[in-house]
C-alpha cells in the first residue's frame, strides 16, 4: 500500500481553477437555445390557492408558465414526500414555489411573474412549535403536526431527582440559522445526446436529486443525469431540492437549454434553515457535582416541511446529555410542523443546539453548589470506558478530559479555579 | 443603448450597453469574465470585487455606464504569460480556497492592498480583505497566502 500522501500537505485538485476564476458553477454555464425560469412563490404562510396564468402567457417572450398541472407526480422531499413541486391547493409557508415562467430572458420572466394572479384564501396559520404540538391547533399537514418523537429512557430520573443536592431547571431557546453560502441556488438544465434530462447543479446529494426528479416526472432513473459542478459553499443547505424539478421539468416538456438563477433573497427563502428549539431542562446532582438525573424535552419546530427532522431530532436527543456521564436520563425530542420556513440540515445536523441548554445548566449547577465550572465538567465528562444515555460503550479515545485541560490553560482560567476552591 | 469605451485586462473596448447593465453583468455577460461572482447583489459579500483605476469595488454596485474611461482588473487578468500571479500561487500552496467563490474577489482585493502597500501588517491584511467575505470561515488560511504573497 503507498502511504506516501500520509502527514503531507497536498494541494487541492480544483485549488488552480478556483484562484483564476475558471472553476464554473452553474451560474457559469451558457448554452446555445437557451432560455431562463424564474420561481413564483407564495407571498403568505397558510393559503388555500387560485392561480390564473393565462395574463403571464401572453406575454411577448413567456414560453411557458409551468404549475401543479404539468407535473407527473407532483410531490418530493427527502424522508416524507410531503412537499409539491407546486403547491396546487394549499401553500404552507412563505416561500412556497406556485409556478415556474420560462422566457426568452429574464427581465421578461420577472414581467410574467407579476402577470401571475394567485388568489389567497388565507388560512389560521400556526409560528409557535409548542402550540402547533396541541389538538386543536391549525393542521400544516394531514391532522397532526407531530413530525417524529424520540424517546431515551434510562434508569429512573424521578429517584435520581430525590437524591439530589441541587436541581437546575430551565428553558432554552435557539433561533432559526439561514447557512447563507456564499453562492446562491443556480442551475441549467437540458436534454443530453442521450435523450437523459440532465440538470447541472451545485447539489449535496446528486443522487437523491436523481431519485427525486426521476419520481416527480415518472422517468425511470437511467433517463435523468445529475452533473455537480463546482459548489459554491453548502453547510447542509444543499440538501434538499431547491431548483432542480423545475429546471428538469422545464427542459423535459421544452426540449431546450433551461438556467435559473436564484438572488440573494430568494436563496433565504427558497432552502432549509437549521432548526429552532426549545429546550426545557432538568438536571440534578449531589452535593459534590456528580450528575444524577436530567430530563429534557426539545422540541424542533421543523416549519412547512420535514426535510431531515427526524435526523436532526434524533441527534439532539442522543446528544441532550453533553459528554456527561449521567445514570438516569429521560429525553423526549420531537419535530412540529408550523407554517414558518422550513427546517432542515445544517452543521451539527441537531447536535449543535444541544449544548446552548447542556452547558448552561453545568455553570447553573456549578454555581449552586459553589464548584468551579470546570472541576464540576471533569467530574461527570465522558472517558474511554463511558456508556452514553443511549447505551453506546465509548471503546475508543475519548481525550475530552485533555480538551478541558488545554482550553483552560489558554484561557487562562487557573487562577479563578483557585478562587472558586 | 450608450456607447462606453473601457479598458478591461490591459484590452480596450468599446461597448453598446443598456443603461440599466451593471458593471458585473458588462464583465460576465459581455465579456465572458466569468471569474466576477455575483454573490448578493448589494456590496455585502465582495464576490464580484474586481479592481477600477487602482481601487477595488464591488462591480455589483458600479453602473456599467460609470465604468466609462476606466481601467479594470478583474481576476482573468492575474496571469502574466501563462504565469499565475505570486499570490493566486499562495493561496494555492497554503491551502487557502475552499468553496472557492469569494476566492478571486478575496485575490483581488489582496492584490490591489499589495499594489498600495508591499509590506503590510497582519493588521492591515485584515482590513484589506474586509470588504470580502469568505463564509466557508478560512480568514486564517487567508490572511496566511496574503503574507506569503507579499514582497514575491
Amino acid at each position: 500500500m503507498n502511504l506516501d500522501i500520509v502527514g503531507r500537505n497536498i494541494l487541492r485538485i480544483d485549488a488552480l481553477s478556483k484562484v483564476t476564476g475558471k472553476a464554473l458553477y452553474p451560474e457559469d454555464i451558457f448554452m446555445d437555445n437557451m432560455v431562463y425560469g424564474k420561481t413564483l412563490r407564495s407571498k403568505v404562510p397558510h393559503a388555500y390557492i387560485r392561480i390564473d396564468t393565462g395574463k403571464a402567457e401572453k406575454i411577448d417572450g413567456v414560453i411557458k408558465v409551468l404549475t401543479h398541472k404539468d407535473v407527473p407526480n407532483n410531490e418530493h422531499g427527502v424522508i416524507f414526500k410531503d412537499h409539491e413541486v407546486f403547491c396546487s391547493e394549499k401553500v404552507r409557508r412563505i416561500g412556497d414555489p406556485i409556478a415556474f415562467v420560462v422566457a426568452k430572458n429574464k427581465k421578461i420572466c420577472e414581467l410574467a411573474l407579476k402577470e401571475i394572479l394567485i388568489e389567497y384564501e388565507e388560512i389560521e396559520e400556526v409560528f409557535c412549535p409548542i402550540k402547533a404540538m396541541k389538538e386543536d391547533s391549525p393542521k400544516v399537514h394531514g391532522d397532526t403536526n407531530i413530525v417524529y418523537h424520540y424517546k431515551i429512557r434510562k434508569g429512573d430520573v424521578e429517584e435520581g431527582f430525590k437524591n439530589s443536592y441541587a436541581i437546575a431547571e430551565n428553558i432554552y431557546r435557539t433561533h432559526m440559522v439561514d447557512h447563507a453560502f456564499l453562492q446562491p441556488e443556480a442551475g441549467i438544465s437540458f436534454i443530453d445526446e442521450e435523450g437523459r434530462v440532465t440538470v447541472m447543479v451545485a447539489t449535496q446529494y446528486p443522487h437523491y436529486d436523481r431519485e427525486e426528479i426521476a419520481s416527480a416526472l415518472e422517468l425511470s432513473e437511467e433517463k435523468v443525469r445529475i452533473i455537480n459542478t463546482n459548489i459554491g459553499g453548502a453547510f447542509g443547505g444543499r440538501e434538499d431540492i431547491s431548483l432542480q424539478i423545475h429546471l428538469a421539468l422545464a427542459a423535459k416538456v421544452l426540449n431546450r437549454p433551461i438556467k435559473a438563477i436564484y438572488s440573494r433573497e430568494e436563496s433565504f427563502i427558497a432552502h432549509a434553515k437549521r432548526h429552532s428549539m426549545i429546550m426545557k431542562y432538568k438536571t440534578g446532582a449531589d452535593r459534590d457535582g456528580k450528575l444524577l438525573a436530567m430530563e429534557a424535552e426539545i422540541v424542533g419546530d421543523t416549519g412547512a416541511y420535514a426535510s431531515w427532522a427526524t435526523n436532526v431530532l434524533r441527534k439532539s436527543g442522543v446528544h441532550a446529555t453533553g459528554p456527561y456521564f449521567i445514570p438516569n436520563v429521560k429525553v423526549d425530542s420531537i419535530a412540529v410542523y408550523t407554517n414558518n420556513p422550513f427546517a432542515g440540515a445544517m452543521r451539527g445536523f441537531g447536535a449543535t443546539q444541544v449544548p446552548i441548554a447542556h452547558e448552561q445548566q453545568m455553570d447553573i449547577l456549578a454555581e449552586k453548589l459553589g464548584i468551579d465550572p470546570i472541576a464540576i465538567r471533569m467530574k461527570n465528562i465522558f472517558k474511554q470506558g463511558s456508556i452514553t444515555a443511549t447505551g453506546q460503550v465509548l471503546t475508543d479515545s475519548v481525550p475530552l478530559d485533555r480538551c478541558i485541560e488545554k482550553v483552560a490553560e489558554k484561557i487562562d482560567f487557573s487562577l479563578e479555579r483557585e478562587e472558586a476552591y | 443603448m450608450v456607447e462606453i469605451k473601457l479598458k478591461v485586462n490591459g484590452k480596450s473596448y468599446i461597448l453598446e450597453i443598456e443603461e440599466d447593465m451593471r458593471l458585473l453583468d458588462l464583465l460576465r455577460e459581455k465579456l465572458g469574465l466569468l471569474g466576477v461572482k455575483e454573490g448578493c447583489s448589494e456590496g455585502e459579500c465582495g464576490a464580484c470585487t474586481v479592481i477600477m483605476d487602482g481601487k477595488v469595488v464591488n462591480s455589483c454596485l458600479v453602473m456599467a455606464f460609470q465604468a466609462e474611461g476606466s481601467s479594470i482588473t478583474t481576476i482573468e487578468g492575474l496571469e502574466k504569460e501563462g504565469e499565475i500571479h505570486p499570490i493566486q500561487q499562495a493561496f494555492i500552496e497554503v491551502g487557502a480556497v475552499q468553496c472557492g467563490y469569494c476566492t478571486p474577489g478575496m485575490i483581488l482585493s489582496a492584490k490591489a492592498l499589495l499594489d498600495k502597500n508591499p509590506n503590510p501588517t497582519e493588521e492591515e491584511i485584515r482590513e484589506g480583505i474586509s470588504g470580502n467575505l469568505c463564509r466557508c470561515t478560512g480568514y486564517n488560511k487567508i490572511i496566511q497566502a496574503v503574507e506569503k504573497g507579499k514582497g514575491v
